[in-house]
């Protein structure tokens, strides 16, 4: 297992490597260099001017600037942005990335959870009305206009229920005498999300390894006790209701970005369900005379898990650029959005960056899913 | 004093509804099997032998229906039981080798896990003991205990074969019904698995029920052997009585098609033609287009049973004799 860790691991750093050559030279291809834009830009004082430049190396030959350019990624040194200046490019993006990662894996947790769960149950009692009107929302959604759909979503809770606000990141009016930063909130609120879905897991887990008797009443206790502990301590702070505005600001997108991936992850799961109804293992576990739950779950379910895992590592991967219509639609400053306007500002440390950064997370996930994959399917070798 | 059967089928007759009609799988089929005895059902592919098997279990898809008859198990008879009930007969009372018994293990469980899994499903024994009980099986069918924590794909096919046999044998069933256990192997494997499936029968007084279409293997393991043909069965007997003297013509051109089961070399020509559509049987016997001995009566009438001793066919020109 540490073998195949480490050869994948070095795989993926090659792979990483190319990606950021590749990178480099398509920036590099375009007419001129980036030292011509900071000479038609007056706003910088000479002195960073020529920091800048020395930091960039744009007077070296091409091998040198792309040496310098891998030293300065791995190092982590992205430069300045030139629309957000004077800020660095690696702070724009370490306060963008989690508002996107947040967005989207909540998101994608959430369908392929609920479209695993409700794709199982369609599959196994085939026929009647719940498959029908199911398998009909789900196409419906699946191939629905993004844009469209999205904006119907504003349109119905925002705008004509009220209930929700109508985009952005946070309310202003709320956040103007706030004690603390934005960014600071949304990173308790991330901590917090960590160690609740981490305690949980760690139940779950305890539980159903164990066999542990009245497991049911124990998960739902300890979800109850980890709930309430945490909102205690968000009660005790007091910035419960900054986080709650931020909250109410991701519910919408959230919602909608949910609904979008929940119709194909629910239609894979019931096409990979009604293949493995048929192997040859299912009518064993019939015949040793389970019960048909466990049947459904232990075997068929199980078995019919690993497609579903293996789009779910995609949809993690469109996560990070893949939601520029959905960001842009709920203003929300996240990584997709900031990738277009570098692109419209010719911002190119930060459109350098963001690619670097979408190109990281994307190989992650994939590693991850490696990972999952060896403990999911046994028959893999490594 | 006769004992009660351990089995005994009657009139059983299922039937697979698809678009183009009914697919008369299983027509009328009447058996029994003693204690300790071994059935061989052998016929061609496509003569109902699995459909039989997964009707004794109830484990018939959804557009199969079971129109007539019982199967009646040490007396009960399990038609009418609703699912629950079934599910205790599974496995507990029938077990049963599946024809693609290498595929009848979930790839993602342990072996020693589905086995456990069986005995947990019907049995209030403790973990350890299920697990210490696993071991004991293993022992019976040659099995290295090590195996017991690995996974389906890290056994061979023999021994796969074997896992699954020890898995049949888990729960102590009154039946196991073998479905062309062995074909997948090679021919040593499958002569060494045979030859312990038939002494491990014998030492725990288990039926059988064994299923395929090679008459050697037939031949080798069953003390009453019936032929199947076109979802019924065409004659039923002692296995030395069907092999030496065959009544049914059918008989006959199946043992000339495997001249190895007696040695010499027979007169009768092999069988030609093919087996028939079992959505639109033909008339009277299902046999008559491809049999030798046809007469006119053939294709029209249902043939009668004529029996010897213990020994049947039905056949309106019985062979033999
Ligand atoms: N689910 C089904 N729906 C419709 N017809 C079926 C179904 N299953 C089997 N049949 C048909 O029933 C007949 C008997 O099939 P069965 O599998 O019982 O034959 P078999 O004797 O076991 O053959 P083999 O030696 O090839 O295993 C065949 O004509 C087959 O096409
Ligand atoms: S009944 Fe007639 S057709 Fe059928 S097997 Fe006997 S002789 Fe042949
Ligand atoms: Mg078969």
């Amino acid at each position: 297992m540490a073998r195949y860790l480490i050869k994948r691991t070095l795989q993926i750093l090659l792979t990483l490597f190319i990606f950021l050559s590749i990178v480099f030279f398509l920036v590099n291809a375009q007419p001129g260099d980036i030292s011509h834009v900071y000479s038609l830009n007056p706003d910088l004082p000479p002195e960073t001017r020529a920091k800048l430049q020395d930091l960039f190396g744009v007077n070296e030959p091409l091998w040198k600037q792309y040496l310098v350019y891998v030293k300065n990624t791995l190092t982590g040194n992205f430069g300045v942005s030139f629309s957000l200046y004077p800020r660095t490019v690696a702070d724009v993006i370490g306060e963008r990335l989690p508002r996107t990662l947040v967005l989207f894996l909540t998101a994608t947790v959430l369908s392929f959870y609920l479209g695993f769960a409700l794709g199982k149950i369609v599959a196994w009692r085939r026929g009647g009305w719940v498959e029908y009107g199911s398998t009909i929302g789900s196409v419906t959604l699946y191939t629905v206009f993004t844009p469209w759909f999205a904006l119907m979503m504003i349109w119905l809770f925002a705008f004509r229920a009220g209930w929700l606000p109508i985009g952005k990141f946070l309310d202003p009016v709320e956040w103007r005498e706030a004690p603390t930063s934005a960014n600071a909130v949304f990173n308790q609120m991330i901590i917090t999300m960590i160690v609740l879905s981490v305690a949980i897991f760690a139940v779950f887990l305890f539980t159903t390894r164990k066999r542990v008797a009245g497991a049911r009443l124990i998960q739902a206790g300890s979800i109850v006790l980890t709930a309430a502990v945490v909102a205690g301590v968000w009660i005790a702070s007091g910035v419960a209701h900054l986080a709650w505005d931020i909250v109410e600001h991701m519910i919408l997108p959230v919602g909608t970005l949910t609904l979008i991936s929940f119709g194909g992850a629910m239609l894979l799961t019931r096409n990979s369900m009604l293949e493995t109804m048929r192997e040859d293992y299912v009518t064993a576990a019939r015949a040793k005379g389970l019960p048909e739950k466990q049947v459904r779950d232990r075997h068929v379910a199980r078995n019919a898990l690993l497609p579903v895992v293996t789009s779910f590592v995609f949809s993690l991967a469109f996560a990070v650029d893949g939601g520029i219509i959905i960001e842009s639609v709920f203003s929300w400053p996240g990584m997709g959005q900031t990738l277009i306007s570098a692109a419209t500002t010719e911002d190119l440390p930060l459109a350098v960056g963001a690619f670097v950064f979408v190109g990281i997370f994307v190989l992650v996930a994939h590693l991850a899913a490696d990972v999952l994959y060896v403990y999911l399917d046994p028959r893999i070798r490594y | 004093m006769s004992e009660r059967p351990v089995l005994a089928v009657e009139d059983l007759t299922m039937h697979y509804s698809i678009k183009a009609g009914a697919v008369r799988a299983v027509d009328g089929v009447t058996f029994s099997i003693e204690r300790g005895q071994a059935l061989g059902l052998v016929g061609e592919s496509g003569s109902g032998k699995s459909s039989i098997a997964m009707t004794l279990l109830r484990l018939l898809p959804d557009n199969a229906q079971i129109l007539r008859g019982k199967i009646l198990l040490d007396g009960v008879d399990i038609v009418p039981l609703s699912e629950e009930r079934m599910r205790e007969y599974r496995w507990n009372r029938i077990s049963m080798i599946f024809q693609a018994a290498m595929n009848s293990l979930n790839p993602v469980y342990k072996v020693g896990e589905q086995i456990i899994e069986a005995l947990e499903a019907h049995l209030e024994s403790a973990r350890e003991e299920s697990i210490e009980r696993v071991r004991r099986l293993y022992d019976v069918v040659n099995l290295d205990p090590g195996l017991i924590v690995r996974y389906p794909h890290e056994y061979s096919g023999g021994m796969r074969q074997r896992a699954i046999i020890a898995m049949a044998l888990a729960c102590e069933p009154d039946l196991i019904i073998a479905d062309e256990p062995t074909t997948a192997l090679d021919v040593i494997v499958q002569d060494h698995i045979l030859r312990e499936m038939r002494s491990i029968q014998a030492e725990l007084d288990m039926s059988m029920i064994y299923i395929s279409h090679d008459m050697a293997v037939i031949a080798e393991v069953s003390d009453v052997v019936g032929v199947m043909y076109a979802g019924k069965i065409v004659e039923l007997g002692g296995t030395a009585d069907v092999f030496h003297s065959p009544i049914h013509p059918y008989t006959r051109s199946l043992m000339s098609a495997f001249p190895s089961v007696t040695g010499k070399k027979r007169e009768l020509g092999t069988l030609t033609g093919e087996p028939p559509n079992l959505l639109d049987p033909p008339e009277g016997c299902r046999f008559h287009p491809r049999c030798p001995y046809a007469t006119d009566v053939c294709s029209n009438q249902e043939p009668p049973k004529v029996r010897r001793g213990n020994h049947w066919a039905a056949c309106w020109n019985p062979q033999g004799e």
